[in-house]
């Protein structure tokens, strides 16, 4: 299993080692610390949902741990929430 | 340099100077100056840097620029209230719009979460009701309800940190389900593209939806269709896009206002009703069972909000609750406290612009005309010519008239001060946020003309200070309040002229220094004997030792381990003095004098082993004849000079500058008695005094290289090079050889 922090500004200069960090670790179940995210910028959103998509092609374990309240309230006003987050963060699904 | 690069330095010069206008009259509003005149100066100001920033395409700059001008130019058409609290957030607007000229230039970066949380800031003080663009718009009778001052005001109290901090947000399920159940008559569909410039632009989908969750409740649904699989993803492309419905009693245009930041990024597209929602996710696989549909309560101001409660720390007095300006309305301005004029330069006012370059050739160029003057004088005395001849008459009038040319000169490149203390309201209240109190920064005397070369080298000490009177002077608000103060504490900066000097003055009405702390500092520090008696100003002066610092951990504010030490060099090597003033409880003025210019000196010229000297005048406490009782040996060469009531060491020049191996006796010259800038007394002894002269000072280290004792050099009038003497230079390398003894104690008397 291997784990990766996510940094606290997910901006538009995250996203370029965001997906070098993720794709470096393919292939074998990943685990996402986001307790430190204040910011979640659409970009590094596009790598998170697109490692999510990778990651279950491959049929491994992709989890987001811990996500702070930024991280929650950002990927809910993307709705990715159902997508990313674990059932007890997606919050209210219509 | 091509020929658009140099409209676009001169554009960034012209910045400079409108951002200096826009935060004086800024200023100037805050204080209570509600005029139009003012407003319309302060209107001029950004008008003028958005219509160059276009020509040059700084995009970010002119977006910002634009979003302010709309909101100064509702003020100026009366729709907004011009009341101090909406003068304290366009200060910090003026502070990000001068970081977006410095990015635009080059230098450093913009916080553009700030600049986009500080446009919509501005938007929604522009109109609150986000009604479309109320640029033309004459006032319309609705503007006057009170609801936009009470939304301003609560913008400038919430959004005072301008970091892109989230707020946590609680979303509570009733709600959603009422606001479900409840069918809107106004439901928007918003189709948003983002393209790959926007997030270049460093703007934010994130941050537009959260925009749009202000007019109403939204639910996003996200399209990924597009998104290429994670290894040929271009993480810097825009791929996914939203369909967005916003539940709102707004209009069309207030939904399009949301993204008029971000025109031609992003493709838009806004309908009315529910519309029909694309197939969301559908190239996700199994995981995206669940309907990615999300629903956010009311419209919470979330955009930027502190976490940390926010400390209000505007310079001005801010009200305590936004209550008090709900009722301003009526009155346009606040209560009016001091209406200072504002000095915004009117378009017609001509200046010229020179390159200081060439004004420095200038002033090198009187220089030597100076100099050339005093050698023709000096020639026709060895002629033996009367002074009362026509010659000696017309090289008199010659003389004149070069000083007069000298001191224009000079008065060319004599600024005042303004450039500098004008980035200092900011710095003031920067620090003041970092540290969690309250300052109001009052300045005074910003006209004091200073030559450029000074006023280069005044910005460090001053910031120094200011910050150290914040950091360390001022108590927190809530000490204030005990102590019975004014929660909000007051920093005053000061330039006068004195005796051909500038003085700066800065002082805080904080705690003054705490004495005792300082004293048991220095003693564990290892500064001074525990047993040594010190005068409260001595003691004060204690904190200009190298290695002290008050601070008990390092604050990112003020101390790395460098203190105020630090200050009084760099002070010092301007020729400089400062000084510190303390009353407990009332609080510390420390004075900083300069010399008005680096280019031109007062000196006394001086004989010394067959060498011309300069010695600074501004050292000189005296000059006299020593008698042989006066001089009283110490140690195995040395000796010491009784001048009245105390003992100073006596230094030869001509030994400590190796012009000569063995000191004549100090009765055989004249002796000047000098004072260190550290207070400290000597004696020079040199041979014959010439008289006082005021010389030009020429650098070594740009002609020749630094000489140790040697200030500059300059020229005579008989065309010999005289080498200005550097005093505590002088007295330190005497008493480092321990030739001279050394004063009992450190000596902590401050001079002025």
């Amino acid at each position: 299993m291997a784990a990766i922090a996510l940094p606290e500004n997910l901006d538009l200069k995250a996203a370029a080692p965001l997906k070098a960090a993720l794709i470096a670790h393919r292939g074998a179940p990943i685990e996402i610390q986001a307790d430190e995210v204040r910011r979640l910028g659409g970009l590094c959103l596009q790598v998170l949902l697109a490692a999510r998509k990778a990651w279950s092609r491959d049929g491994q374990d992709f989890s987001i741990k811990g996500p702070s309240e930024a991280f929650v309230e950002t990927t809910r006003l993307f709705g990715a929430a159902g997508v990313l987050l674990s059932a007890e963060f997606q919050g209210a699904e219509s | 340099m091509d020929e658009l690069e140099a409209i676009k330095v001169t554009f960034f010069q012209e910045c400079e100077e409108l951002l200096a206008d826009l935060e004086g009259g800024l200023l100037a509003m805050q204080e209570g100056a509600g005029d139009l005149e003012t407003v319309n100066a302060v209107f001029r100001a950004v008008h003028s840097i958005k219509g160059g920033a276009g020509a040059f395409g700084l995009e970010p700059l002119v977006r910002f620029a634009h979003v302010f001008e709309t909101l100064l130019d509702a003020v100026r058409g009366g729709s907004v209230p011009n009341t101090t609290d909406l003068a304290a957030v366009l200060l910090r607007a003026s502070d990000i719009l001068a970081d977006h000229v410095s990015a635009a230039r080059g230098l450093g970066d913009v916080d553009m979460a700030a600049s986009a949380a500080m446009a919509v800031e501005l938007a929604h003080c522009t109109d609150p009701s986000s009604a479309p663009a109320p640029v033309a718009a004459a006032p319309v009778v609705e503007d006057f309800a009170p609801a936009p001052a009470v939304v301003a005001a609560d913008d400038a109290m919430d959004d005072d940190d301008l970091g892109f901090i989230f707020v946590p947000q609680t979303i509570t399920v009733e709600a959603q389900a009422a606001d479900a159940e409840l069918e809107s008559s106004n439901t928007w569909t918003v189709s948003i593209r983002p393209k790959s410039d926007l997030y270049r632009k460093a703007n934010e989908t994130a941050l537009l939806l959260r925009e749009l969750n202000r007019l109403g409740p939204i639910k996003a649904t996200l399209d990924d269709s597009a998104l290429p699989a994670l290894e040929d993803l271009d993480p810097e492309a825009a791929y996914v896009t939203w369909t967005v419905t916003v539940d709102t009693d707004q209009d069309e245009a207030a939904i399009r206002e949301v993204f008029e930041f971000v025109d031609g990024d992003c493709e838009l597209e806004i309908t009315r009703g529910a519309g029909p929602v694309a197939d969301p996710m559908a190239s996700l696989l199994t995981v995206a069972d669940a309907p990615i549909v999300v629903e956010l309560g009311a419209p919470a101001p979330a955009v930027v909000e502190a976490v940390a409660p926010p400390p209000v720390v505007e310079a001005a007095p801010v009200a305590p609750a936004p209550a008090p300006v709900a009722a301003a309305p009526a009155a346009p301005a606040a209560p009016a406290q001091k209406a200072t004029p504002v000095e915004v330069p009117g378009p017609g006012q001509s200046v010229i612009r020179v390159d200081p370059e060439r004004i420095d050739r200038l002033i090198d160029l009187v220089g030597e005309l100076v100099i050339n003057q005093a050698m023709l004088a000096q020639r026709v005395g060895e002629y033996g010519i009367a002074p009362s001849s026509n010659l000696a008459m017309g090289l008199d009038e010659l003389e004149q008239l070069t000083r007069e040319i000298q001191d224009s000169v000079m008065a060319i490149r004599a600024q005042p001060v303004k450039s500098v203390f004008q980035r200092m309201p900011r710095l003031v209240r920067e620090v003041a946020n970092m540290t969690h109190k309250q300052a109001r920064l009052v300045m005074d005397g910003e006209n004091t003309e200073v030559d450029k070369t000074v006023i280069e080298r005044l910005s460090d000490p001053i910031t120094h200070m200011l910050r150290n009177a914040i950091d360390h002077g001022l108590e927190s608000p809530e000490e204030r309040k005990a102590a019975g103060k004014n929660p909000e504490g007051v920093v005053r900066l000061a330039a006068l002229h004195r005796s051909g000097r500038i003085v700066i003055e800065v002082s805080d009405d904080g705690k003054g220094i705490n004495r005792e702390r300082v004293f048991s500092i220095a003693v564990k520090k290892g500064l001074i004997a525990a047993d040594t008696q010190l005068t409260d100003e001595e003691i004060d002066n204690l904190i200009f030792l190298p290695g002290f610092s008050t601070a008990d951990k390092i604050s990112d504010v003020s101390g790395r381990g460098v203190g105020m030490d630090v200050v009084k060099r760099s002070v010092q090597a301007l020729g400089g003095r400062i000084s510190i003033a303390s009353r407990p409880g009332l609080g510390s003025t420390f004075t900083l004098s300069l010399p008005l210019t680096l280019a031109v000196l007062d000196g006394m010229v001086v004989d010394v082993a067959g060498e011309t000297l300069v010695v600074p005048l501004a050292a000189i406490v005296e000059s006299l004849r020593p008698k042989p009782e006066e001089v009283r040996p110490l140690g195995p060469v040395g000796s010491v000079l009784a001048v009245r009531d105390s003992f100073v060491p006596l230094i030869d020049v001509g030994l400590t500058l190796g012009y000569r191996d063995q000191s004549p006796h100090p009765t055989d010259g004249v002796v000047l008695l000098v004072e260190g800038e550290d207070g400290s007394r000597a004696a020079l002894v040199a041979d014959a005094i010439h008289g006082q002269r005021q010389v030009v000072i020429k650098s070594l280290e740009q002609n020749y290289q630094q000489v140790e004792g040697v200030a500059a050099a300059t020229i005579l009038g008989d065309g010999r090079v005289a080498l200005i003497l550097d005093v505590d230079a002088t007295i330190a390398m005497r008493r480092r050889e321990g030739g001279a003894p050394r004063p009992t104690e450190p000596s902590l008397i401050a001079a002025e």
